[in-house]
């Protein structure tokens, strides 16, 4: 166990070393500079254009800018380019924020998924499967924002009440429970939208390795032994069809980055996708960078997480 | 079974507690019963969050905004567009004028002339003792004194070498008010060439041998043989307060021009005050600005916010680097915190910023011209135009820029009031005049003419949008009313063609010489009216024969790779403007090089001259005049198709009005009307919101 950590660390750090470099390149050889310089600002002389290159160290080789950069990051110097606050803790605020809308929406589709996959792979064709196949596949189809949109609408315009953001603007001095329920509300709308996507694809897996493991002899044998169907399915079944979930369970994690970047954007929640998005529109590019470092250390992280727990469901696994 | 309970009752429970919070959100109308404080409170609401709250830093648009809340300048534009004092009470412009004695040059009818004899003999012309031409009479009448300094010695160091200057008497002139023709009037009394014939090479003298070229360089540089100063003297406010109750003073302006000035702080407002020669303060209330050249916009710069000397200064910034750790040696202003929590002395004090959440302001109650009457204005970024639609029909948003296909449904929506305007800034297509057949007027113009502008604007515009013939800002004095917009004349258009050489072949396409007319129209993606504007021309373009193709490419690979290199056909583009009637960047010839923004290659001497000029005339009168006139010379070369400014249209909540107090010490509410450009929110400070929805007469 201890030298399969040892190496996968050793795997982990190399395999880190080489997505700085390609994400690094494919950030600076892209075309476009930071938004401090823009040259199609008539105000804007070629010195100052020049300046501002000189400043953000845009005029030296790569493999300067690139030890420059990673020099700054681990030393925790590195600041934005838009605004010169330390990119650290710029992202940890927005991680505060990010958190809760992953969790609920995490939680709900890991655990809604299995009932809803469960049963239709049980009663395999009939009502319930059907329809929640279509469903599941009218929502995989209809792009998440499009729904966003309809039910923003919809509860602004019937409902008269505020959607958008954190919290309700202009709520001040009503109490603390007032502030905490406002909060939850707007809390729902984005973390359902997150969740219903998640669901569709979720439970389509969870039906077809039930279907699987639901043909097994072994299955036969505990309803044999006159086994609740309960029990069958949610104990015996289940089990040996999570094997794969374990893997998707360990990738959720980049999630956290890049899952919610559109649902942040329309519902201007102060968030790492957003952030994230608009860094790449300003090509600030110590924020996407950072944050493109974080997300690369959450997936190896995942991927470990998820090998450890193989081990633990699977005790025949050996790593 | 536990697991199944526990995965079905989980979400289940979870879902039922999101929803039951709908309960405790109020409504639109709730929002100001349960919270009275909501009717002193303005929400506004902007796409992008503000990156720099520092005036002289700051280059976007959301921080600019709340600059202009935070801080205040010298000068800002009146309702009219006219310049009126802020922190300056008042402000005069004058000139300092000077011209080197030239002891080589005969004067006509005199011969050479002592400088004393020369000094005589431009007083008894002042006098009106010379039989002069109107035009160099009012010149001499508009000098106020003549002095002659007597000549110096004086060395200065450029590199390793050290140059001695031993100039001639020079001679200073104080003009009443800023006169860029004086030496051209002079010179009908001192003879054509008394100012190019000064030979400055002669009083320089360097101790280590240099070329003639830099000698001649250095020359020009040190001894200039005219040279023009206009000077702005401001008389502050007195008693005007930073919100930390410091007075401010002219200390804190010459702070903020030489803050912006050094190159540490990185300020993309450089190019506005490089023609400042230097800033000096004869009292604390008083400031005189001296330029260097002559520049007209240099009034409008002073617009800028002014900044706290005594928390910015080299002391304080030193105090801030050691508390955050910081080397102070390589601390700037750009560093400092204040940028995130700046004090000015604008009518709103800044109290939070919330990253992309929102920007809280609180008013000022020391502010100069009296508090505004909101108690907090908040600025709320929502990157998503139909959010903050949204957001404003649930209240929780004051103001709305309706889009162009909204703004019949919304103009006359019994709860919201509309203003609309027209836009500082235009769309265009370009043609690259380096390339044939671009640079062929009559080809240029067949092409607009071939365009149906008017539908463009009302179908793609919804109507929100006018037609424009020239580079100026339309409800400015610069813009020339007088000039008739292209004909949509297709027939024409062949018509011009064919005089250019381009007839229709068996396919009834335009060919000359064997070779069809063909060229690629691009522009960014990203813009859906541009994109629109795109298959528009093409269509119309094809519809005459011409054999257009379309191309569009991302925003910073269209800029690097075809703007700026000059490697395109023709572009679609836009330019938002300033009041301000300079035009030197984008239309003089010498900036069609690459990575500059004449990128179409407009070169027309007299166009050129005028811009010169415009830059130079500080009559506002005269400077309308010269702008009339490059108007007309740039609508009649067709650089660009000029094919519209867009309409906005802004939205408020009915129940904002105007509260006044009038005469008999009463409280009364108006309407809010709009000024004549149109800008709604320039009495933003008398501005509140009401409970309930006024109903107002008829003329009120």
């Amino acid at each position: 166990m201890l030298s399969f950590v040892a190496r996968s660390f050793v795997q982990k750090i190399v395999t880190l070393f080489f997505v700085s470099i390609v994400s690094f390149l494919i950030i600076y050889l892209a075309p476009g500079e930071p938004s401090q310089v823009d040259p199609l600002n008539p105000k804007f002389t070629p010195e100052m254009v020049e300046r501002f290159r000189k400043e953000f160290h845009l005029d030296q080789p790569l493999y300067r800018q690139y030890l420059y950069f990673y020099g700054g990051f681990f030393s925790g110097k590195t600041v934005s380019w838009k605004d010169n606050e330390p990119a650290l803790a710029k992202i940890e605020e927005r991680f505060w924020n990010s958190l809760p809308l992953f969790i609920v929406g995490t939680i709900i589709t890991w655990t809604l998924s299995f009932p809803v996959g469960i049963r239709a792979a049980i009663a395999r064709n009939g009502i319930f499967d059907r329809s929640t196949t279509f469903i599941a596949y009218l929502l995989i189809s209809i792009p998440g924002f499009f729904f966003a949109y309809l039910l923003i609408i919809l509860i602004v315009t019937r409902l008269h009440v505020p959607v958008i953001g954190m919290e309700t603007f202009g709520l001040g001095g009503t109490g603390t429970a007032a502030l905490f329920m406002d909060r939850v509300w707007h809390l729902l709308l984005p973390s359902l939208l997150g969740a219903t996507g998640g669901i569709a694809i979720l439970s389509r897996y969870v039906r077809s390795q039930m279907l699987e493991v639901e043909g097994q002899d072994y299955i036969r044998t505990a309803r044999a032994k006159g086994l609740s169907p309960e029990q069958v399915h949610y104990k015996h079944a289940l089990r040996n069809a999570l094997l794969p979930f374990v893997t998707m369970f360990g990738l959720i994690l980049p999630g956290l980055i890049g899952g919610s970047v559109i649902i942040e954007s329309i519902f201007s929640w102060p968030g790492m996708g957003r952030m994230a998005y608009e860094a790449i529109l300003a090509r600030d590019y110590p924020i996407v960078l950072t944050l493109n470092f974080i997300s690369a250390v959450l997936v190896l992280l995942g991927t470990f997480i998820s090998d450890v727990l193989y081990m633990i469901v699977d005790p025949r696994i050996r790593l | 079974m536990t697991v199944r309970r526990l995965l079905l009752y989980t979400p289940i429970l979870i879902i039922l507690f999101l929803l039951q919070s709908y309960f405790w959100i109020p409504t639109f109308e709730q929002q100001s019963r349960s919270n009275p404080h909501r009717l002193g409170e303005f929400i506004n609401a902007s796409i992008g969050d503000a990156s720099i709250l520092n005036p002289i830093l700051a280059a976007d648009a959301s921080s600019s905004q709340i600059n202009s809340l935070v801080f205040e300048g010298l000068v800002d534009r009146d309702a009219n567009l006219d310049f009126r004092g802020r922190i300056a009470r008042s402000w005069e412009i004058y000139e300092e004028a000077y011209f080197y004695y030239n002891e080589s040059a005969r004067i006509p009818g005199r011969g050479r002339l002592s400088p004393a004899a020369l000094l005589t003999l431009l007083e008894s012309a002042m006098a009106g003792e010379l039989p002069l031409s109107p035009e160099t009479q009012r010149s001499l009448n508009n000098i106020d004194t003549i002095e002659m300094i007597n000549p110096e010695q004086s060395s200065v160091m450029r590199g390793a070498i050290s140059l001695t200057l031993t100039p001639p008497q020079r001679f200073k002139l104080t003009l009443r008010s800023v006169d860029q023709n004086l030496f051209k009037s002079l010179a009908t009394i001192l003879g054509d060439d008394y100012f190019t014939s000064f030979a400055a090479d002669a009083y320089l003298h360097s101790d280590a041998p240099v070329s003639l070229e830099q000698k001649n360089r250095y020359a020009r540089e040190l001894l200039p043989a005219i040279e023009h100063n206009p000077v702005i003297l401001f008389h502050l406010r007195p008693q005007v307060t930073f919100h930390d109750g410091h007075v401010l003073d002219a200390y804190d302006v010459v702070f903020t021009y030489a803050a912006l000035m050094d190159p540490k702080n990185l300020s993309p407002r450089i190019p506005d005050y490089e023609p400042v020669k230097r800033l000096e303060v004869p009292d604390p209330l008083t400031v005189r600005v001296i330029y260097k050249k002559l520049f007209s916009p240099a009034l409008g710069t002073w617009s800028m916010g002014i900044l706290p000397e005594h928390l910015l200064n080299d002391r304080a910034l030193a105090e801030e680097a050691r508390r955050l750790h910081k080397d102070p040696a390589a601390f700037s202003l750009r560093q400092s915190e204040f940028n995130r929590h700046p004090i000015g002395c604008g009518p709103f004090t800044f109290k939070e910023w919330k990253s992309d959440q929102y920007i809280l302001l609180e008013r000022f109650d020391g502010y100069w011209e009296g508090p505004p009457l909101y108690q907090r204005y908040f600025f709320r970024i929502i990157p998503d135009l139909l959010t903050q639609e949204m957001e404003f029909y649930a209240g929780t948003i004051d103001s709305y820029d309706a889009q162009p296909h909204q703004v019949n449904r919304l103009k006359n929506h019994p709860q919201y009031q509309s203003f609309s305007g027209l836009s500082f800034g235009y769309t265009y297509i370009g043609y690259n005049m380096r390339r044939p057949p671009f640079n062929d007027l009559r080809v240029r113009k067949a092409l607009g003419m071939a365009i149906d502008v008017d539908q463009i604007i009302e179908y793609l515009l919804f109507g929100q949008g006018e037609r424009i013939t020239g580079p100026f800002v339309k409800q400015t004095d610069y813009y020339n009313h007088s000039l008739d917009s292209l004909p949509f004349d297709p027939q024409g258009a062949l018509r011009l063609l064919e005089e250019a050489g381009w007839l229709p072949d068996d396919n009834g396409w335009l060919t000359r010489d064997g070779k069809r007319l063909q060229f690629t129209l691009i522009t960014n993606s990203g813009n859906d009216l541009r994109k629109a504007i795109l298959a528009i021309a093409q269509d119309a373009w094809r519809k005459i024969g011409i054999d257009v193709r379309t191309d569009m490419l991302e925003w910073s690979v269209f800029i690097q790779e075809r703007v700026d290199k000059s490697d395109f056909d023709a572009v679609i583009l836009g330019w938002g403007m300033s009041i301000e009637p300079d035009l030197y960047q984008i239309w003089h010839s010498s900036q069609t090089n690459a990575h500059q923004l004449n990128f179409v290659a407009f070169k027309n001497e007299r166009a050129d001259e005028l811009i010169m000029k415009i830059r130079q005339e500080y009559d506002h009168n005269q400077q309308v005049a010269y702008c009339h006139r490059l108007h007309e010379i740039i609508a009649a070369e067709q650089p660009y198709t000029f094919l519209y400014a867009t309409t906005w249209t802004a939205l408020l909540d009915k129940r904002i009005v105007l509260q006044e107090t009038n005469v008999a010490g009463e409280t009364v509410y108006k309407k809010i009307t709009p000024t004549k450009t149109g800008n709604y929110a320039f009495y933003f400070n008398k501005w509140i919101k009401l409970p309930e929805m006024p109903a107002f007469t008829a003329e009120n």
